[in-house]
């Protein structure tokens, strides 16, 4: 794991911030969740909305999908209009669980 | 125009009333450190005052207003508004806090020391600041013509002296908003009528935000067939760019998250965004039900209004909903007085923070470096005053809906801000020119719309004034990284800082 890394090993004077080469240590572990985070934001937000239409057999967008009832709900309805909020905020949650977790681990190692 | 309706009318004087007292009770119990206070607000307190700091007439009136005439388009407002701060919380919140500078011009002189970008900036929050406002205007507009029986013009001009005696009062007797207690009355006007509505109608009105499926139903099934297929007020395209942004705008908005810079405690700060979210949540799953609500009374009594009154009435559908449902005037007038309050509150944090922006970023740090104290406050209560009158003119006559017209301050965040923002963290790289490129870019994309729209119909499908930024924000973001890549790198002690201070464990 990277984190068993020494993050003071890197040069004094390597002031590199880069959301796609993360330094070793701290950042690139903070990073990584956050990947985790955005992707699962983007795909449940967009990649929904991918699948209306995928499944679509009306240029409106009518489809198995829109004909399932969930509690007492279109699914469509149900996904995007309760769902997703109750998602976002579980997203917050991880995230800060993640970095709960991660700075307690740096911290202690300082 | 019907007349005065005395109940709402004597309500929304008590509640502005009473709102004024709990603000100097705050004051007088906490003192100045007021804002410093959080901790013993607790988590859920700060929750509450980032919600209530959201909350205005587009969350209030304009969501319903939305779904009432496109259906299920309205989600990706919704959606857009929730799941932008997910994007704030996990790319940039916290670095923000760490940085110390929590307006935008401020973040951009600390991090490109640029006075031209700093100016750029200032100009953009303005701008951001006047459009956001005309919404918030058209809302107090229609509600106080509502109370008050009186046309659009006057209770526009009526609206606005009022926000503005208000703002003086609430000024010189130094009182502070206690978002907590403006939370709960705004939540409090906004479910206890929709609980009475559904009860009317005999739905399950405990939760109505549960149980509006079975009227979903009953309107799909009904005579009017209201289709409730996904497409059928916008196409995908559409739906996503929209809602992408107003996710970007929401995070190039970062004074949304107010108290989550002044808590002592960077994690009860972030915990309390989780609050946050939920509190915008419950308004954002009860605001769907008012339009549903409002049209299974339409079909009861079979009355179907004309598309040009459909939308003339679209941004009161949650007043409406309540009149035609029959609830007594007096509780449908605490509907409308929740709304006052939300697009007051956010006109008033609006106001402070465009005049804030030229007295200081522009006025003190441009043009008269050796400003006094006096004479920056002087300017200051000019440009409020200025702005306030600006915003009369502009929203004089608004042809787009509360939260389109939102939706267009939220397109030039995304497309200005949320670059600036997102590079000037994530990427060290990033310096003065590039970020002034960018943000002249953004600007050049937001406009393109509103101005050659009609011209150029291309431009008017993939870059809608509302969702430009689908497109414009990654065009932006690209700009930003070329013109830093061909001109020199900033300071060295910016990147410092940035690297150890503000990326840190």
């Amino acid at each position: 794991m990277a984190s068993e890394q020494d993050p003071t090993s890197r040069k004094d004077d390597d002031y590199r911030v880069n959301f796609f080469r993360p330094r070793e240590g701290f950042m690139r572990q903070k990073v990584r969740y956050t990947w985790i985070l955005l992707i699962s934001w983007a795909f449940f937000t967009f990649g929904f909305q991918f699948l209306l239409v995928m499944v679509q057999n009306t240029p409106a967008g009518d489809s198995l999908i829109t004909k399932t009832v969930i509690f007492g709900f279109p699914l469509h309805y149900w996904f995007s209009g309760q769902f997703l909020i109750v998602w976002f905020i579980l997203l917050c949650v991880l995230f800060n669980v993640f970095v709960d977790h991660l700075t307690k681990l740096y911290r202690k190692r300082k | 125009m019907e007349g005065l309706k005395l109940a709402p009318a004597l309500l929304l004087a008590g509640t502005l009333g009473l709102s004024l007292l709990v603000g100097m009770a705050s004051r007088t119990r906490k003192g100045e450190y007021y804002l410093v206070s959080g901790r013993s607000t607790g988590r859920m307190g700060i929750g509450a005052a980032i919600a209530s700091n959201w909350m205005s007439a587009a969350s209030f009136l304009g969501i319903a207003g939305i779904f009432y005439l496109q259906g299920y388009m309205a989600f990706a407002y919704v959606v857009g508004w929730t799941g932008g701060y997910v994007l704030l919380l996990i790319l940039m919140a916290a670095q923000i806090r760490r940085f110390g500078k929590y307006t935008a011009p401020e973040f951009v002189d600390a991090r490109y020391d640029s006075p031209a970008a700093r100016c750029v900036s200032a100009v953009i929050t303005i701008l951001i600041t006047l459009i956001y406002c005309v919404a918030q205007y058209k809302g107090i507009a229609l509600v106080f013509s509502w109370i008050f029986g009186l046309d659009y013009t006057s209770s526009l001009l009526f609206g606005t002296s009022v926000v503005i005696c208000y703002l003086v009062l609430s000024g010189s007797l130094g009182a502070s908003r206690n978002q907590q207690f403006q939370y709960g009355i705004l939540i409090l006007s906004f479910i206890v009528p929709l609980m009475v509505i559904a009860k009317e109608l005999g739905y399950f009105w405990v939760f109505p935000q549960l149980g509006y499926g079975q009227a979903l139903c009953d309107l799909a099934s009904s005579p009017q067939g209201d289709s409730l297929a996904p497409w059928t007020s916008g196409t995908p395209y559409q739906w996503m760019a929209l809602c992408f942004t107003l996710m970007v705008g929401t995070a190039g908005l970062p004074h949304v998250l107010s108290r989550f810079y002044t808590v002592p405690n960077l994690r009860d700060a972030r915990w309390s965004v989780v609050w946050g979210i939920f509190f915008i949540g419950l308004l954002y799953w009860s605001a769907p039900v008012y339009a549903i609500l409002a049209k299974i009374s339409e079909g009861h009594s079979s009355m179907v209004p004309t598309p040009e009154a459909a939308h003339a009435m679209a941004d009161i559908i949650v007043i409406k909903a309540g009149e035609w449902a029959g609830l007594p005037l007096w509780l449908i007038g605490i509907i409308s007085v929740g709304a006052i309050i939300a697009a007051f509150s956010t006109v008033t944090g609006l106001l402070i923070t465009g005049a804030g922006a030229f007295s200081y970023d522009i006025y003190y740090r441009l043009i008269h470096p050796d400003a006094t104290e006096k004479q920056r406050m002087v300017v200051a209560k000019a440009t409020t005053l200025v702005l306030a009158t600006l915003v009369v003119a502009l929203a004089a006559n608004p042809p787009w809906l509360i939260a389109q017209i939102t939706a267009v301050a939220f397109a030039l965040a995304g497309n200005t801000l949320f670059p600036v923002f997102l590079l000037g963290i994530w990427w060290d790289r990033t310096n003065k020119y590039g970020a002034i490129a960018g943000m002249v870019t953004g600007l050049i994309i937001t406009t393109s719309a509103l101005l050659l729209g009609q011209s150029v119909p291309l431009i008017g499908t993939l870059l809608p004034a509302t969702s430009s930024a689908l497109i414009g924000a990654p065009l932006v973001i690209l700009v930003m990284i070329l013109v830093s890549l061909l001109t020199p790198p900033p300071p060295k002690e910016i990147r410092r800082f940035l690297a150890e201070e503000v990326h840190g464990p």
